[in-house]
């Protein structure tokens, strides 16, 4: 009979993996499953971006107020970082098409040196929430005790002046926010919302509790969203590791490179989520510094 | 050599088209930052947020389109991306549109 069949040579590429009948199958199935894993990313950081929106239409202020505070410049810093580290990727999948092994690890390696450099700047920023009493956890802030004797003078939170210095009072490492100008600001200038008349006031005044709480949503939601964001830069560079290796052995050349490529989408992804989480946290509020 | 689908032509942009497309973001940022710092509530209250938004999205095609290579992708990845930004709107619209109509919202005042 045809026993013959299988003694054929039957040209077969050496990147294709036998259940797919060729290479363009092959990897528009990959890129195929890679993308509707990044669908569903886009859903779990979709609904951080729902709360963020629902919390932001009802308390404009507050999260300007609280956006006022992070560092827009290290914020800003960090996107450059991120921005030249999707370069670098962008250019190891590059090499990795052109078969060039070298290249391709030296740009694996500049990559995880832009996304090093981005969790540090990262922890960096941490470290100052802590130190100025905004992580949104009670004891999780640096602890100071009032000095002995001395009262510490209280003044309405809306007489706050920018850039003045205050002393740190915070015995039990609360989330501490003593600022409500930007209330004072809307209020002249009639521009609060429903929910922020009756959320930011006590008696017809501010109530410099009810507005802090209010802040620390913002806050709740700047550690979950960039939290996360960082966790997914984490798992970045676990894979990037594990690309470092495979790339090392030689795993992949001009045929066979989609390991390589599928990291380069999920580190393109992150990128992306911080391209919206910069001006969304750092810059929302910035124009009432300067235009008033 | 191996037969490519002729979807997925690997040759993309190359070297300078990438740094152009890097160039794109790298300005897209510093105007964010710039634009930020302006006070263009006197247009319409929140145009800041628009603007700020319009080119957080212009980046974020430029990223999608050539380091992703869903420019040279065949249609079923477009599908795949146009489909999660479809199920993205329905769940901003949805809960929006029950938030705002509580007479609360910031459209309501």
């Amino acid at each position: 009979m045809s026993s013959h069949g299988s003694d054929k040579f039957v040209y077969h590429e050496p990147g294709l993996q036998h259940q797919f009948s060729d290479m363009g199958q092959q990897e528009e199935s990959v890129s195929i499953g890679m993308w509707l894993f990044l669908a569903q990313e886009i859903m779990f950081f979709g609904g951080l971006f729902t709360a963020y929106l629902v919390f932001r239409s009802k308390y404009p202020m507050a999260f300007a107020a609280g956006s006022n505070k992070l560092d827009a410049f290290l914020g800003g810093t960090n996107t450059l970082v991120l921005i030249v580290s999707s370069l670098t990727m962008a250019l190891t999948v590059y090499f990795a098409q052109k078969g060039n092994r070298h290249l391709q690890i030296i740009f694996i390696l500049l990559t995880m040196l832009f996304g090093a450099t981005f969790l540090g700047i990262k922890a960096f920023e941490y470290h100052d929430k802590y130190v100025e009493g905004i992580v949104p956890v009670q004891g999780w802030n640096r602890r100071e005790k009032a000095p002995a004797g001395e009262r510490v003078e209280q003044k309405p939170c809306w007489q706050h002046e920018r850039g003045e210095e205050e002393q740190y009072v915070n015995p039990k490492g609360e989330f501490v926010w003593t600022d409500c100008s930007l209330v004072k600001l809307a209020q002249d200038e009639n521009f609060l919302t429903t929910a922020e008349k009756s959320g930011y006031f006590q008696n017809g005044e501010i109530s410099a509790d009810k507005f802090r709480d209010k802040v620390r949503i913002f806050f709740y939601l700047y550690f979950v969203m960039t939290g996360l964001h960082a966790l997914h830069m984490i798992v970045g560079l676990v894979l990037m590791t594990w690309l470092l290796w495979t790339a090392f052995k030689g795993y992949y050349n001009a045929d066979y490179f989609m390991p390589v490529e599928m990291s380069g989408l999920y580190w393109h992804f992150v990128d992306i989520v911080w391209i919206f989480l910069f001006p969304l946290l750092y810059l929302l509020g910035r124009h009432f510094m300067h235009g008033h | 050599m191996a037969k490519h689908d002729p979807e997925f032509e690997h040759e993309h942009i190359a070297i300078p088209g990438y740094l152009l497309v890097f160039g794109v973001l790298v300005v897209g940022t510093v105007l964010t930052y710039v634009v930020a710092l302006q006070d263009l509530d006197f247009i319409f209250p929140g145009a800041n947020t628009l603007v700020a938004l319009l080119i957080a999205f212009t980046k974020m095609a430029c990223v999608m389109l050539f380091f992703m290579h869903v420019r040279w992708s065949p249609r079923l990845i477009w599908l795949a991306v146009v489909a999660s930004f479809f199920w993205l709107a329905i769940m901003f619209s949805y809960t929006m549109q029950d938030y705002l109509t509580r007479a609360s919202g910031v459209f309501t005042q």
